[in-house]
């Protein structure tokens, strides 16, 4: 009960008033790109559904399509509209930060989801929502140094990275994690090279060919999400290749799949479910005025062949 | 003589510059990395490259008729994610001439009113590339389609099989290309594309049902599309909602690469194929050359600019053409 009349305050006063409040708390948010993958429409679902089983809570859910420029612009219009908080999931982590300060300006709290944006823009966030790349990274390349070691190959193995979308802040964590981790846990393996897969399975079997015909020896793959993953095993399969090591990030259906089948190795399980329900939870512990961590991760634990039976098939 | 010889060698560089360049760069990465000439790697980019060319094969008809295609990228994502729905619904059998139905309903649409209406095909087209992405998002709800027994169908053959070593992929690409170019070149239906595109009010003085061949030149691309899909589907087994997107553009540039003029009236599909080839190559070369990928970006659209730069050149038979 305290926690609603604190949040009716808060209402009352960012919208000085003006609208009729029917509602607790309204809570904006601008997606990146819902139906790109089947991570972010399974985000948008949960998310909706959180925000409609809390009878405090009214929404407005925007998806900026991936593009930066209609993702500023829908920004503005939840400033406009005079939501309480403003949930973001950037298309891009430097372009956003003038959007970011805006709506801080104008009182309207910030919550990063999914993605954090660049530093500098820190100070108009309330709190980052979310995975933590990182540590997911470095997790990937001690699962596959692990697995070199139970082969017996921890002295030898030579490794490709394919990596998600340049630019994307998710992207480039992942990689410097599993790029510091490596050479700490296994020093003797080698990263022969890295690429940009898009976080397209199409693209990163293109790039995966590529690198078999450059190559002849290749132990272990990582790719920055599984989706890119299984394109990658893909191209091996056709050209067949054996034995290689996949190990992937953020465990796709494809990619429980083709765990379950022996072709791939490992990966990071990561939930939409998890990741939308923390957003909208943060937002509301804001709104109420409760301390917020500034990162506010939820866990993504290891996945691999040895314990995939303590986790569900993801449903994306 | 000698004079004959250069003007014959001259004359072929201008009908050709194109070639000329595509050589060109072949023999460039040659020489900088020895994997770049092998069977393996060749036959691979050219099964990447199939997807794009066969739709570069469909837009070359719409271009030389004198009009644009921007929903191909959409379109060849609806098809794959048709498809491959479809496949365990209906079976493989039923579902692929189902999407190829589907898809040719999309392009007669267009057709229609590119036409018939005579819309301007770039609003049309561009409109349609949100809108189709729209229909796709919402005939899949967003999710990645996969299909569920990938072990026990014959469909993976139109991605994944060969015939006496060649892979499909390829055979469809050129058996596509060959029946085209006949169809282009050699029938009363071809020339009339060149009269429309070249000049229509003169085509419609001469008794060139101008709407209709411009209708039958985007049945033929959202065929090719069509066929497209069904190799990309078959290649992966499952696919994104977006796995076509921005190829519009790459078709455009193959098409226009290979000299294909934007005004319409003039290209062929053999060298379309050329600029696609061009393209896929470029790609793996850059790739296997081993750039940072921030500077592929930049050295792939030099290249393209080089390759047009030697086309024009050699046309022209000089290398500078300051205007006026």
């Amino acid at each position: 009960m305290k926690h609603s009349i604190t949040a009716t305050l808060f209402a009352s006063t960012a919208l000085l008033g003006t609208a009729a409040v029917a509602q607790e708390m309204t809570i904006g948010i601008t997606q990146n790109n819902v139906g790109v993958d089947s991570y972010q429409t399974t985000y948008e679902k949960a998310f909706i559904a959180a925000a409609e089983a809390n009878p405090d809570v009214e929404t407005v859910v925007l998806d900026a399509g991936g593009d930066v420029a209609r993702q500023i612009a829908q920004m503005e219009d939840l400033i406009q509209q005079q939501v309480d908080a403003i949930i973001i999931w950037p298309t891009n982590g430097e372009a956003v930060i003038p959007a970011v300060r805006k709506a801080h300006q104008a009182d309207i709290p910030v919550i990063v989801t999914n993605s954090n944006i660049a530093e500098q823009g820190f100070d108009f966030v309330a709190s980052f929502s979310g995975p933590d790349n990182i540590t997911q990274g470095r997790r990937s390349a001690e699962i596959m140094c692990d697995k070199f070691k139970d082969m017996g190959i921890e002295d030898e193995a030579k490794v490709v990275h394919i990596t998600g979308q340049p630019g994307y802040t998710t992207a480039i964590e992942r990689a410097k994690g599993f790029n510091d981790r490596l050479p700490e846990v296994c020093p003797n393996v080698e990263q022969i090279d890295q690429q940009p897969g898009d976080w397209n399975r199409e693209k990163s079997q293109q790039v995966m060919e590529a690198f078999l015909v450059k190559y002849d020896d290749i132990d272990g793959v990582y790719s920055g999400d599984d989706n890119m993953g299984v394109g990658a095993l893909n191209a091996a399969k056709a050209a067949g290749r054996e034995g290689i090591i996949f190990v992937g990030a953020t465990n796709f259906a494809v990619g429980y799949e083709a765990m379950a089948a022996g072709d791939y190795w490992g990966s990071i399980y990561q939930s939409p479910v998890d990741d939308a329900e923390a957003a909208l939870q943060t937002a509301i512990d804001v709104l109420n005025g409760e301390e917020v961590p500034f990162l506010n991760y939820f866990d993504t634990p290891k996945i691999t062949q040895d314990n995939m039976d303590q986790f569900d098939k993801p449903v994306f | 003589m000698a004079a004959l010889t250069t003007k014959n060698i001259g004359g072929f560089l201008a009908r050709q510059g194109i070639i000329v360049a595509f050589v060109l760069f072949m023999i460039g990465f040659a020489l900088a990395n020895d994997r770049f000439i092998t069977m393996d790697n060749i036959f691979g980019v050219i099964r990447s490259s199939a997807i794009l060319g066969v739709m570069a094969l469909g837009v070359t008809f719409v271009v030389i008729g004198g009009n644009l295609d921007l929903s191909v990228g959409s379109m060849m994502s609806f098809s794959t994610i048709v498809v491959l729905d479809l496949h365990d619904k209906l079976g493989p059998a039923l579902g692929i001439p189902a999407m190829y139905g589907m898809t040719l309903a999309l392009g007669a649409f267009i057709g229609f009113l590119v036409g018939y209406l005579k819309l301007n095909s770039l609003i049309v087209t561009l409109g349609m590339l949100s809108a189709i992405h729209g229909l796709t998002l919402t005939y899949s709800g967003g999710k990645n389609m996969d299909i569920a027994d990938k072990e026990g169908t014959w469909f993976g053959i139109f991605g994944q099989g060969s015939i006496l070593g060649v892979p499909v992929p390829i055979l469809i690409f050129a058996l596509l290309a060959v029946v085209l170019s006949m169809v282009l070149a050699k029938t009363p239906f071809g020339r009339k594309v060149y009269a429309v595109g070249g000049n229509g009010m003169a085509a419609t003085f001469s008794g060139v049902p101008r709407a209709r061949v411009v209708f039958m030149t985007y049945l033929i691309s959202a065929f090719c599309v069509a066929t497209a899909g069904l190799i990309q589907a078959s290649r992966s087994l499952g696919s994104q909602n977006t796995v076509g997107q921005g190829m519009e553009l790459e078709v455009l540039a193959a098409v226009i690469l290979g000299g294909a003029s934007l005004l319409g009236g003039s290209g062929t599909v053999f060298k379309t194929v050329i600029g696609v080839l061009i393209l896929g190559f470029i790609q793996n070369g850059l790739l296997l050359v081993g750039l940072e990928f921030y500077v592929q970006y930049v050295v792939t659209w030099v290249i393209i600019i080089l390759a047009v730069w030697l086309d024009i050149a050699a046309k022209r038979g000089r290398l500078l053409s300051p205007i006026a």
